[in-house]
């Protein structure tokens, strides 16, 4: 485990921006039209808190992270490191769904009203026939209690996985925040 | 003259508001900005304070900046290996030298008007020198201002802006019996990658009075409870002993119910605990190996928890190190540090799996510590108000209770690790050290600091 101990994270890279332009999944295309309604029901499913069909939009293998950022000066990288915030498999990731289910997760009971908003969406052909590189700018407003808004925003890396009935999972998933302190409580969400 | 009343503008005085002896502490010392002023000038440029392990500065010419107390340092290792903290604050017009979470340089310079210095605070350029007159720059005054009291123990680097604050091994006193127990069980402990960072609407005393709170474990994280990853007996972590080691300082040790044999040995795999009695006393080495859960606080911010907890439902439950320090921002907005910390004697397999158990719990995403924060927002929120100050919070339990004698370790130990004397102690503490005279302001200009390295 000696990755984790390194000062700057060398697994986050942009990954559909860095791409030459395709038609094919450029906007416009049929596939960036299928990949942007996912994305947008995904968010959806999100800020209706059913979140047992989130779970069931990322395939088995799927690694949920958030590395820790740092301020630090440009030569030395965008400051991601390998300490997340999230470091999530398919079952901690459906752990913590059903702790949401259970009543008594008290950071969302009563639950945040949240609003996943996207732009800034990029796709490009992944490594594998079947698989895209899809990147997004979030915003993602929290309304907690009688508290004022908290924001979240940076860049979200996904992996899209097209399976053989054409429906889309998410297999990867980087959530690249520009904070470096998080003044939101806590990251009871999603992202 | 230095100013010595605990009477506030309200009439009050801090020994009505806050009686450890009966249990007492008024709500208002969470919310109450004059209390807070006080703290600033009686706790947090007094007392010594956790700034960073110096596993995390581990070459010369590495930076990170931190604060000491509330006020911001670097803690860099300069270039002959000596560990040193500095007011992050350029001599000439105030700007923070450093501006970055952390770095390697060998020298740092203010963009302001380019003073730099080096790694060990000496100034070694101001800006257009030729235009200073006779006597009007002296360098050799004019480094960086250290920490005025720099220490370390265990690797863990502490520091205070008091002068004449007691040596650190003198502070820390009994506690460190039992850091030995945490930070040396197996040999070195080092702190992994970079703290998570957040901040919370909460007062900091919220933070450390719940890191010394075992009973809330049940109720707080019930549902962890009823996804089966913590024990459905609301007593499961009654079982140990509590600590008061003196100076404020508190600690935990929990064991499993009769019969059950998992809770113990810190959570470490077994291959390790035959370190225990190569790196600790016989009486220490029999703690680490009957206790599965400790927590501590080093008066007045700095905790180690140690767990033996599962990241997931399909996971096997594991020990982890966690580190969590709290650094007011305001009297109800609290900054939270907390670290990753491993054994450095463990496999590559341990460590990974204990990271990610760490991640998956603690730190502001954790499915344990997202909870705590919306307790200790609450009780801040309801805390605010003029009526609320006349009511004192419950911190009873335990109050009749008598210390046991066959504890092996230093200080005064309770049976029933379920109780409120940690947090009584942690307050008397407080009240202690908040009867303290203010500092004159002038007092701190003078030019004369201490040398302070560790």
């Amino acid at each position: 485990m000696n990755a984790i101990v390194s000062k700057e994270s060398t697994s986050v890279a942009r990954t559909a921006s860095a791409r030459k332009f395709d038609p094919a999944c450029a906007p416009g295309s049929p596939v960036y039209g299928e990949i942007l309604h996912f994305l947008y029901q995904e968010a959806e499913l999100l800020d209706d808190c059913r979140f047992e069909q989130w779970l069931g939009l990322f395939s088995d293998d799927i690694h949920y992270t958030m590395p820790v950022r740092t301020t630090q000066f440009r030569a030395r990288g965008a400051g991601f490191q390998d300490v997340s915030f999230f470091d999530d498999n398919i079952n901690s990731l459906s752990t913590r769904v059903k702790r949401l289910q259970t009543g008594a997760a008290w950071a969302e009971t009563p639950p945040s009203r949240t609003r996943h908003f996207l732009s800034n969406i990029l796709v490009a052909p992944g490594e594998r026939a079947n698989e895209y590189a899809v990147s997004a700018g979030f915003m993602v407003t929290r309304s907690r209690g009688d508290q004022g808004y908290q924001f979240f925003t940076g860049l979200r890396e996904d992996l899209l996985r097209r399976l053989d009935s054409g429906v889309f999972r998410i297999a990867r998933r980087q959530i690249l925040v520009d904070q470096t302190i998080i003044t939101g409580t806590n990251l009871s969400i999603f992202f | 003259m230095p100013h010595t009343s605990t009477r506030l503008s309200t009439g009050d005085d801090l020994e009505t508001l806050v009686r450890p002896a009966e249990g007492l502490i008024s709500r208002c010392i969470f919310a109450d900005p004059e209390i807070y002023g006080l703290e600033l000038e009686r706790i947090f440029a007094r007392s010594w304070f956790f700034i960073g392990h110096e596993s995390e500065v581990p070459d010369p010419g590495d930076i990170v900046a931190r604060q000491c107390g509330v006020d911001p340092v670097i803690l860099v290792r300069d270039e002959s290996g000596v560990v040193r903290a500095f007011l992050n604050s350029c001599r000439h017009r105030g700007m923070r030298v450093c501006r970055t979470d952390r770095d390697h340089a060998k020298s740092l310079r203010c963009p302001y008007h380019g003073w730099s210095y080096s790694t060990s605070g000496a100034l070694l350029a101001a800006s257009s020198e030729h235009h200073y007159g006779e006597g009007e720059l002296d360098k050799s005054e004019l480094g960086l201002i250290p920490v005025a009291r720099l220490g370390s123990y265990r690797g863990l680097v502490f520091g205070s802006w008091d002068a004449n604050a007691p040596a650190l091994e003198d502070w820390l006193g009994d506690m460190r019996w039992y850091m030995d127990i945490i930070f040396g069980r197996t040999g070195e402990i080092e702190f992994v990658g970079v703290p998570q960072v957040w901040e919370v609407e909460c007062s900091w005393k919220f933070a450390t009075d719940n890191f010394t709170d075992n009973f809330h474990v049940y109720w707080a994280h019930q549902s962890l409870v009823e996804l089966g990853m913590l024990p459905s007996d609301p007593d499961f972590a009654s079982h140990g002993h509590m600590v008061t080691a003196g100076n404020g300082h508190i600690l935990h040790f929990v064991h499993g119910a009769p019969g059950v044999d998992a809770f113990q040995g810190l959570g470490l795999p077994k291959s390790l605990w035959p370190r225990f009695q190569q790196n600790l006393n016989p009486a220490q080495a029999a703690i680490a190996q009957a206790h599965g859960y400790s927590a501590g606080t080093m008066w007045p911010n700095f905790h180690w928890l140690q767990l033996v907890t599962a990241g997931d439902t399909s996971s096997e439950p594991i020990g982890i190190l966690n580190l969590r320090l709290e650094v007011p921002l305001t009297p109800t907005r609290t900054r939270m540090y907390s670290w990753f910390a491993i054994d450095k004697e463990a496999s590559p397999e341990y460590r990974k799996h204990s990271y990610e158990t760490y991640v998956r719990s603690f730190g502001p995403a954790g499915i344990f510590d997202q909870d705590d924060m919306e307790n200790w927002e609450e009780c801040t929120v309801a805390a605010k108000g003029p009526a609320a100050k006349r009511y004192a919070l419950h911190h009873k339990m335990g109050l009749g209770r008598t210390p046991d004698p066959r504890w092996t370790g230093p200080g005064v130990s309770y049976a029933d690790s379920y109780g409120e004397m940690t947090q009584r102690a942690w307050y008397a503490e407080w009240l202690r050290c908040m009867q303290r005279p203010t500092r004159a302001t002038p007092a701190l200009l003078r030019p004369a600091l201490a040398k302070a390295a560790t």
